[in-house]
Order: C-alpha cells, then sequence, then structure tokens
C-alpha cells in the first residue's frame, strides 16, 4: 500500500490546479481542459475495478460540487472509471504486467500508451460536453469542442504522467 | 470456485456502476440553471477563500488595488448619475414621483471570485453577499455601465450571477431612440455575442446602432448599454427582427463589477404577483 500516499498527493494537486487555475482560465469556449481525468487515467494497473469506481465517484462530485454543474463530471467519470480495467487488459495483457504500476509509455508501450490516453479522454470529454450542450443542435460546435479540449487534456496528463511517474522512480 | 468468486465481484462491480450512474443522471436531469447556481453558492463558502486568494494574487499583478479604489468611486458616480438623470425625467414629466436627491438604485462594488465564459450555462460568482446586503435580482454591470448579469443566488460573503452568457438569462433591449423592444439572449456560441428577438419589423434596425436595457425586469435601471446592432434579419413571416448584438462588456476580461439595487425590485415583485393580478390571469 505504499502507493496510496503519493495518490492522495496527486489528488490534491489535480484538484487544486482544476478548480482554481484551470476553471478561472478564460480561453475562449473551446479550450476547457480537465486535467483532472489524469487521477483515475494514471491509476496503477491492478487497481480493483471497486477502488476505481470509489476514486471516480468521489473526483467526479468534488468537480460538480466545484464546478457547479450537477452530476456532469460524475456521470463522465464513473463510466472512464468502469470502463477502464476492461482497456487496461486489452492495451496490456495480465502476463505483461511489470511490477503491476504506473501506466507509463515505458510499461506498456508508446503507441499502447498514447492510445488507452487518447481513448479515456475522448470518452470522458464526449459524455461531459455532450451533456453540457444539452441539445443536438449545436452537434457540429459540441464535436469541436470536445475534440480540441481532448487534445488539451491529453497533453496535460502526459505532462502529468511524466511529472509522477519522475517523482515515483527519484523515490524508489 | 475462483471462477464464480470472479463472476460474483465483477457483477457486483457492474450493478454498483449501473446505480451510481442512475443517481447522478438523475440528479443532472433535475438540476435546473438554478439549482446549479445554488450549488455553486453553496460551495463557495468552502472554496471561496482559497479561490480569492488565488483571486487576489492574479489582481496584485493586474493592479487590482487601484482598480477597486477606481470601481467604487465610478459606483458612487453611477449612483449620483442615475440620480441626476432620474430627477431630470421627473422635470419633464412634471410628475412629482420622489423627493429629489433620493435615487431608487444603489450600487456595490464587487471582485469577480470566479467567472466561466465557455461553459453552456455561465456564471459569475461576485465576493459580495448577503452580508452587505446582497439579495437576488440585483444587477450586475461593469464599471463603465454595460449589462453583465444579475445576482440568482448567495451566502453570506458570496454571490452568484446568471452571467448574460447563460440562456436563463431573462432581459430586454430597445434599439437607441425607438420605443420597440425585443427578448435578449444568448444562443450558447459566441461569448461577444447575444441576439436580441421579436423585434419589431417597424423599429428598422441600423447596423452599429446601439441596444439600451428597458428597466423592464427591474433587474436593471433602463438606459444601460448592452451593445451595438452587428447585424438584423426579418424573420420568414416579415413581421419581427431577429438582431445580433455585439456585447459592449467584454465578459472574459473582467475584475471588478458593480452590483445595482432596486430598492422598488420587492414593491414591483410583490405588485406583480399580487392577489388581483392572479385573478385576473385564472379568469
Amino acid at each position: 500500500m505504499h502507493h496510496v500516499p503519493a495518490y492522495i498527493l496527486l489528488f490534491i494537486a489535480l484538484s487544486l490546479v482544476q478548480i482554481f487555475l484551470l476553471n478561472n482560465l478564460v480561453v475562449g469556449s473551446f479550450l476547457c481542459p480537465l486535467i483532472y481525468v489524469a487521477f483515475l487515467i494514471l491509476m496503477r494497473l491492478d487497481t480493483m475495478p471497486i477502488v476505481m469506481l470509489a476514486c471516480g465517484l468521489a473526483m467526479g462530485t468534488l468537480m460538480d460540487l466545484t464546478m457547479g454543474v450537477a452530476g456532469i463530471n460524475t456521470i463522465a467519470t464513473l463510466l472512464i472509471a468502469f470502463l477502464r480495467p476492461t482497456l487496461i487488459r486489452l492495451v496490456s495483457p495480465r502476463e505483461e504486467w511489470r511490477d503491476d504500476g504506473i501506466p507509463s509509455p515505458e510499461r506498456i508501450g508508446t503507441s499502447l500508451f498514447w492510445s488507452y490516453l487518447v481513448v479515456m479522454v475522448l470518452l470522458h470529454h464526449t459524455v461531459f460536453f455532450t451533456l453540457e450542450a444539452l441539445s443536438w443542435g449545436h452537434l457540429l460546435r459540441t464535436v469541436a469542442r470536445i475534440l480540441t479540449s481532448s487534445a488539451a487534456t491529453i497533453l496535460l496528463v502526459w505532462l502529468t504522467e511524466r511529472l509522477f511517474t519522475a517523482k515515483i522512480s527519484a523515490r524508489a | 470456485m475462483r471462477r464464480l468468486v470472479e463472476f460474483i465481484r465483477s457483477i457486483y462491480v457492474v450493478v454498483l456502476f449501473v446505480l451510481l450512474e442512475i443517481a447522478a443522471v438523475s440528479y443532472y436531469a433535475r438540476s435546473t440553471a438554478y439549482t446549479e447556481a445554488r450549488l455553486l453558492a453553496r460551495t463557495n463558502s468552502m472554496v471561496g477563500g482559497l479561490n480569492k486568494l488565488v483571486t487576489d494574487i492574479g489582481n496584485f499583478f493586474l493592479l487590482g488595488r487601484e482598480n477597486r479604489a477606481l470601481t467604487a468611486r465610478i459606483a458612487t458616480l453611477e449612483e449620483e448619475l442615475a440620480r441626476y438623470r432620474e430627477a431630470d425625467e421627473a422635470g419633464k414629466l412634471k410628475v412629482e414621483l420622489r423627493t429629489m436627491g433620493e435615487s431608487k438604485y444603489r450600487m456595490t462594488e464587487a471582485a469577480v471570485v470566479s467567472n466561466t465564459v465557455g461553459r453552456a450555462h455561465n456564471y459569475i460568482t461576485l465576493n459580495r453577499g448577503g452580508a452587505d446586503g446582497i439579495t437576488n435580482g440585483m444587477g450586475v454591470i461593469t464599471p463603465d455601465g454595460a449589462i453583465a448579469g444579475y445576482v440568482v443566488d448567495y451566502s453570506e460573503h458570496y454571490a452568484v450571477a446568471v452571467s448574460i452568457l447563460n440562456p436563463v438569462f431573462r432581459g430586454s433591449g430597445t434599439p437607441e431612440g425607438t420605443a420597440y423592444q425585443g427578448a435578449i439572449r444568448w444562443d450558447g456560441k459566441n461569448p461577444h455575442f447575444v441576439t436580441l428577438e421579436g423585434l419589431s419589423k417597424y423599429a428598422e434596425p441600423a447596423v452599429g446602432q446601439k441596444v439600451f436595457s428597458t428597466g423592464f425586469e427591474s433587474y436593471f435601471p433602463a438606459g444601460l448599454l448592452i451593445g451595438t446592432i452587428e447585424s438584423a434579419t426579418l424573420d420568414q413571416v416579415g413581421t419581427t427582427y431577429t438582431v445580433r448584438v455585439r456585447l459592449a462588456a467584454d465578459l472574459s476580461a473582467m475584475n471588478n463589477l458593480v452590483i445595482i439595487e432596486n430598492l422598488d425590485h420587492q414593491e414591483i415583485n410583490d405588485l406583480q404577483s399580487s392577489e388581483v393580478i392572479k385573478n385576473l390571469e385564472m379568469n
């Protein structure tokens, strides 16, 4: 359980950045990065599904409360938390797990890691922005928002992953 | 046996997932823009302090102190101006509505704690609340007198206003020099534009013409700037114009705002929802 404190720190750090920096950042409606999904993406490969759900619920609820968007974050984070174990099995069969650690390009391979990252973020952002738009009227616009915001989030999650794994390996 | 345990465990997670999602979706489905504002106002009493700290640091670099002093000054001037305007109007109408020197509007300056323009429903959180005499239905304008939103909920030290960039914002506007008015709506697309709907064909809106508030909603005094006309299209039947208005307020760059209290707001509301009116509607 030695990795739990590191994840608690990650949870706090990501929440602070999301609430106080990204939520206040105004760069037009097409760029709303949601860095907090990094918490779910960077959970250890062997995380139990039930723990994933609990983490998704905790992060989603916190984000709903601070953004004031009644349930949208929770719906989206629960979905990716639920689908993650299946996705992990697809990109990295159990036999290949080395010391069951944090998903990283080194551990599961560059192309697999990136597809895992892109699928997770796209799933989350699709649910989030579709529910936020609340209508199919602005379909094209919503799709554009999903794509641009996802690109920004993916970049931020990748940076978080670099920082997080660097810290862990330095400590070990 | 191991398989059975695995099966039960996976089913258990699926069931839990479905239950949680149902709970979240039903909460989402029952939510309205007003419950969202309420949620924000409540959470602000928790994260508001930290949020304020972050804003303060930001404001320090933007010379927030000077800005605030200036806004306070403008607020007092604005109040004085409103008093003169009213006195002027009262004089013109030759009706003694109110003793001179007493305006029905009070202005309070407030700093923006958080503000969004990129979401589907946008809100402005301000650092004034019930303790400063803020109540629901007060108008929020920029220091130079352009409409930004109105307060829908407040806690002790914070208030949440629906931004003009929110589909639930209710307002009306009138092109300069005409008596015709239309409803102000945001289409959820561009944070620099709103539409003025249902404007009579006789209004003949011209590009570049200014659009002012009507004062009908009692959130704002009449004659506050909303924006300038960018384009106007006549509907298919040819009876009303839908006008695209470029907002005077840059909602994405606001540090300080002015909250307007209409001292008659309660009175007007009470009168509009009085028994007599209700009985009329019933018949």
